[in-house]
């Protein structure tokens, strides 16, 4: 299956495979998962055409995507109503629905993320800050020793950023 | 050129430097063609490298062509690492050693497992397991453990012990009583027997007639690998696919039961179907699985009516019991933990075990499983079944008010911690006969082993027994 350019074997865990999108990672794979109420073991193929749809929305504008509403859970003495009939009443959470700061609201990924990163190095650049100057000459940047890591730096630290990620490798 | 003319060429300069093909003032034109920063060893010529790796080899002093060098991979200079051949089994045909003559084991000639052959007549004899289509043990399965052994036993069969007899007695008594009066769990030590005994309460309780559902490995309901979706009716979370699946096994163990008695009211389910009154329970069962959606509402439906009926006494054993008790590794839409009373299947199950809801005559029976270490025995249920707690239990620490009252008035069987002379005695003969034993059986290897597991059965056979090949 592909979503948004990015191929998801159907054998794989969809929490894994999430994490193929460039600006995820396990931890924020796991909360998309649960966002969309897929559980831990779910495979790719097993995911329904509406948690494909779910998701596919859901990475496709991440900052757009609605608040999860709030589903108050049963406590020990809640009885049920009948199928069929209206549902119980459900009292005010005890928290403001403003009050939850979605951790998933400012994600970015893909090509959104690396523009977002090109975009600060050259900012570094241009205000003409020591990280800009350490990037322009393609030294290290965060205060490694240049005897061991120039070449990596010089790999690595360009204004511009890598193009194409290297195999199974993001830089 | 003023200091500011100055600064502003210097940033043009870096902002053509920087955009992609730009050719900055001063500097080699780039050339486009390679405008891809790659790491240098992207371009790489393989032939180069194997090339050099055969002259490394000359100049090491190549010997005989056994020791000579040779390149890793398919000479083209690739990493892939090397594919085993693949293996061929042999045809039973040349499958001659005697290590491959199972066929050849002597049959074992155990008694079946039946209510009227579990007396004190068979103490420490063991009695086999019925299997078949539509049985216990294929409709439900069993724990992973007695799986392995089953494996390997030549017919599934486990042995009788006191604590077997003194069960079973206690379920006798469920034919009369509801089943909030019989609510025990099965307590003891690692590889003491737990889920061999309650497996052997299930098959006696199946073999009185019983309606017996069974759930061998109850932690798969709370380990979030099946799937789960909000129901704001019950405001619990379903498991269809779980449902849908126990709904069907329910059936097929109990099919002829299922099949007499009927529903006594409408069962409304998705899309505005309605099962009609009067629909018998197997038909019920089939209507409901057709779609997994409908298998939550369904199996609430089918419980409640079994509820109803006072013919058939029902019997609801539960492996893992902890795992009912614990957080479960499900989370919903803003990450928070869900407990397990907030899945329906396990909420189901601790309403029945708690006493909440009942049978009219039937029994509840639990068994601990304490080798896994992500579901562990709160100190709720601990407590309330009178084990001595092994976290911190002063006064200080907060016992939650939802676990205690679903723990609230269960009964302990404790298992011993080892098991009889007798029993090691029965069991080491069992084994012998299925050829496990590499030596032949003697008192003083019995002894021997029987020591070194402290009576433990799970050590007994598995370190012991099985343990007991030459190297």
């Amino acid at each position: 299956m592909h979503i948004l350019g990015v191929n998801m074997p159907d054998h794989k865990l969809v929490r894994h495979t999430l994490t193929y999108f460039f600006g995820i990672g396990k931890h924020t794979s796991a909360r998309i998962c649960a966002r969309m109420h897929v559980h831990d073991k779910c495979k790719v193929k097993d995911l329904t055409s509406q948690q494909v749809t779910a998701l596919t929305a859901f990475l496709n504008a991440p900052s757009s995507a609605p608040l999860p509403a709030h589903a108050p859970l049963a406590g020990v003495n809640y009885r049920p109503s009948a199928v069929g009939k209206p549902l119980n009443a459900i009292s005010q959470p005890s928290r403001a629905p403003e009050d939850y700061k979605d951790p998933l609201k400012n994600l970015r990924i893909e090509s959104d993320l690396k523009r977002e990163i090109r975009e600060n190095i050259l900012h570094h650049r241009l205000i003409g800050s020591y990280i800009g100057r350490r990037h322009a000459l393609q030294l290290p940047v965060r205060g490694q020793n240049t005897q061991s890591n120039m070449k990596t730096a010089k790999r690595l630290n360009r204004i511009e950023r890598v193009l194409e990620p290297r195999k199974n490798k993001r830089f | 050129m003023s200091a500011l003319a100055s600064v502003q060429r210097a940033r043009q300069n870096v902002l053509m430097t920087s955009l992609p093909g730009s050719h900055g003032v001063g500097q080699k034109r780039l050339n486009s063609s390679k405008w891809r920063w790659v790491p240098p060893e992207w371009n790489k010529d393989p032939n180069k490298e194997l090339k050099k790796k055969l002259k490394d080899s000359q100049l090491k002093g190549g010997s005989s062509p056994s020791l000579q060098a040779v390149p890793v991979g398919d000479g083209q200079g690739s990493n892939r690492p090397k594919v085993p051949p693949r293996f061929h089994t042999l045809p039973p045909v040349q499958l001659k050693h005697p290590l491959f003559q199972s066929e050849n084991r002597p049959d074992l000639h155990l008694a079946p497992f039946q209510p009227d052959l579990v007396k004190p007549i068979s103490l420490n004899k063991a009695l086999q397991f019925e299997s078949g289509h539509r049985t216990l043990l294929t409709a439900y399965g069993v724990p992973r453990n007695i799986l392995h052994e089953f494996r390997i036993l030549s017919k599934p069969c486990s042995l009788v012990r006191e604590v077997t007899l003194s069960t079973t007695k206690w379920l006798d008594g469920a034919a009369t009583q509801p089943s909030s009066a019989k609510r025990a769990v099965i307590t003891g030590q690692l590889g003491s027997g737990k889920s061999y005994l309650l497996l052997q309460a299930v098959e006696y309780a199946r073999k009185k007639g019983y309606l017996v559902l069974y759930i061998p490995r109850s932690l798969r309901l709370v380990d979030s690998s099946s799937a789960y979706v909000y129901d704001p009716r019950t405001r619990t979370y379903l498991q269809p696919e779980f449902s849908a699946e126990l709904l069907k096994r329910f059936r097929d163990v109990n099919l002829q039961a299922f099949e007499e008695l009927l529903t006594s009211e409408d069962v409304i389910i998705s899309g505005r179907r309605m099962i009609p009154k009067g629909t018998t329970l197997a038909e019920l069962v089939r209507n409901g699985t057709r779609q997994e959606v409908d298998a939550p509402v369904v199996l609430s439906a089918l419980v409640k009516e079994l509820q109803l009926q006072s013919k058939y006494p029902v019997v609801l054993a539960i492996d893992d019991f902890q795992s009912l008790y614990s957080q479960s590794k499900y989370r919903d839409a803003r990450f928070n933990t869900l407990k397990a009373y907030h899945l329906s299947l396990p909420r189901l199950l601790l309403e029945f075990a708690s006493g909440r809801q009942k049978f009219q005559s039937g029994a509840v029976l639990g068994a601990l499983t304490t080798a896994n270490s992500e579901f562990r025995v709160p100190l709720e249920l601990q407590e309330a079944l009178g084990l001595t707690p092994d976290v911190p239990s002063g006064p200080y620490i907060r016992r939650k008010p939802e676990l205690v009252e679903y723990a609230k008035g269960l009964q302990n069987i404790a298992l011993p911690s080892q098991m009889s002379i007798a029993e090691a005695a029965a069991l080491y003969e069992l084994w012998g006969k299925e050829k496990v034993l590499n030596d032949a059986p003697t008192d003083q290897t019995f002894l021997r082993l029987y020591t070194e597991s402290a009576g433990n059965p799970r050590d007994f056979v598995w370190k012991g027994v099985m343990g007991s090949f030459s190297t």
